[in-house]
């Protein structure tokens, strides 16, 4: 029951941690922020907006991409396959980059480019996270995850890995070239408008429960760890949003192929041999 | 039914356009957008993307060059959305008022809703206009305002005065509705 209740609630839990991220990151830099339920009266305001279609395929691939993380972020929350949900993601995020292929405007077409390159690098991450839980486990079961003691101990090289790609799915900076406001314009949401929009802009939200979700993972049956975890992360990622500069999208994937794939590659070996 | 008018009120997303300006204003709504006078306590953002932003932030008198882009612009907001000029130079053309290559002011283009004056204006003065623009917005329907003709004549007898007439009709034909 209470599953059934997080799935459905999972945007608005989303919408929470995001408001609260505005308002983290105003104090960060001595500001005010805005109030906490600002990001639904941007979703109220989305409504009421006219909307432009540009063309069909388009408009229903940006729905799909919400559709299918919902799905997953409910797959995460009922405590299913690990991998499966891995490659779940991958197929909303192949939607959207689909849906920037879809138009003519060239913005929309780099930032597309710019999501694919993205996602060679923080893919083998991902998977490599499984079948370190796998090794651990015997299991891909997320419920089984949950069952366990916490993994952190067990592989806290590849959390630091994980700890790399945050910031790419959560789009911050240093790792922001995939949406990079003011340059590229949001990359392939720039074509999106009103409430076809709100989808992409819940779908945002989705990523944080997803993203959380599995930081959540690796603090295993301990539900005060797992809170530590997502306390510390959401700091942490907030105060590189706040003090580092944008890096550019060639130097995103050497980084994180070299250090994140190292390091997950090293904890796997070392687990092999335990 | 659900009143979905109030919340515009609470998130307007900004697009700032340059037409031409000589950076002033534009370091005053960074000024204004910065940690001393935090516009995003009012849920501002500043997007720089047409078609997901409420108000229109034009800087500079129009030049030759950029006035196509100005309407182009406008033409890709979807509404409700408002138009402030923000300074002298794009209320009436300022110094460079009468020049071959400038336009005199975006009212000849699009109509506008509310004009900030000043060279270059104080971030309390822009403030002051958006939140106003807010007022605004809250009334406006859904209904496409028309961009005034693109070419127009600028040697008509005191077309400037005219256009901006034009402008406040279109404003006041809202509130009715």
């Amino acid at each position: 029951m209470i599953e059934i209740l997080l799935i459905i609630l999972a945007p608005i839990i989303g919408g929470f941690i995001y408001g609260a991220e505005r308002i983290v990151r105003a104090r960060m830099q001595n500001r005010l922020g805005p109030p906490l339920l600002q990001p639904f009266y941007d979703m109220y305001k989305l409504m009421d907006k006219q909307a432009f279609i540009i063309n069909s395929y388009h408009t229903i691939l940006g729905i799909m991409h919400f559709v299918t993380l919902w799905v997953v972020v409910a797959f995460v929350i009922v405590g299913q396959n690990l991998l499966y949900i891995i490659f779940l993601h991958l197929l909303s995020s192949i939607f959207l980059i689909l849906a920037g292929f879809s138009v003519k405007s060239i913005y929309s077409h780099i930032g597309a480019n710019r999501e694919l390159i993205a996602m060679i690098a923080y893919e083998p991450i991902l998977i490599m996270l499984a079948v370190a839980f796998f090794m651990l486990n015997g299991s891909f079961e997320i419920s089984a995850i949950r069952e366990n003691s916490s993994a952190l101990f067990s592989i806290p090289l590849l959390f630091l890995a994980f700890l790399l790609i945050v910031p790419i799915k959560l789009k911050k900076s240093p790792f922001d070239a995939i949406q990079a406001h003011q340059e590229i314009i949001g990359g392939v949401e720039v074509e999106f408008s009103g409430i076809f929009f709100e989808f992409l802009y819940m779908a945002k939200l989705l990523e944080y429960v997803f993203i959380y979700a599995l930081v959540m993972l690796f603090a295993g049956d301990s539900f005060i760890l797992a809170l530590t975890l997502f306390l510390a992360v959401f700091f942490l990622v907030n105060l590189l949003d706040n003090s580092t500069a944008r890096i550019r999208i060639d130097h995103l994937i050497k980084i994180v192929l070299v250090i994140g794939l190292t390091l997950a590659t090293l904890n796997i070996i070392g687990l092999s041999y335990v | 039914m659900f009143n979905f008018k109030k919340y515009r009120k609470k998130s307007p997303w900004i697009l700032h356009y340059n037409a031409g300006s000589c950076n002033g204003c534009d370091i005053e709504i960074l000024a204004a957008l910065s940690p001393k006078y935090d516009l995003e306590r009012f849920g501002v953002i500043n997007t720089g993307n047409p078609k997901q932003s409420d108000i229109f932030l034009v800087t500079g008198p129009v030049t030759f060059r950029s006035r196509e882009r100005l309407v182009e612009l406008y033409t890709q907001m979807p509404e409700p959305k408002v138009v402030i000029a923000l300074g002298s130079c794009t209320c009436t053309g300022g110094v460079f008022r009468d020049m071959y290559n400038v336009e005199d002011g975006i009212d000849r283009y699009i109509p506008v809703d509310v004009y900030i004056p000043g060279c270059a204006a104080s971030p309390e003065l822009i403030i002051d206009g958006i939140v106003k623009a807010l007022d605004i917005l809250e009334q406006k329907t859904k209904k496409m305002e028309k961009p005034l003709k693109l070419f127009q004549d600028a040697s008509t007898k005191d077309g400037i005065i005219n256009k901006r007439d034009c402008a406040l009709k279109v404003g006041e034909k809202d509130e009715e509705n």
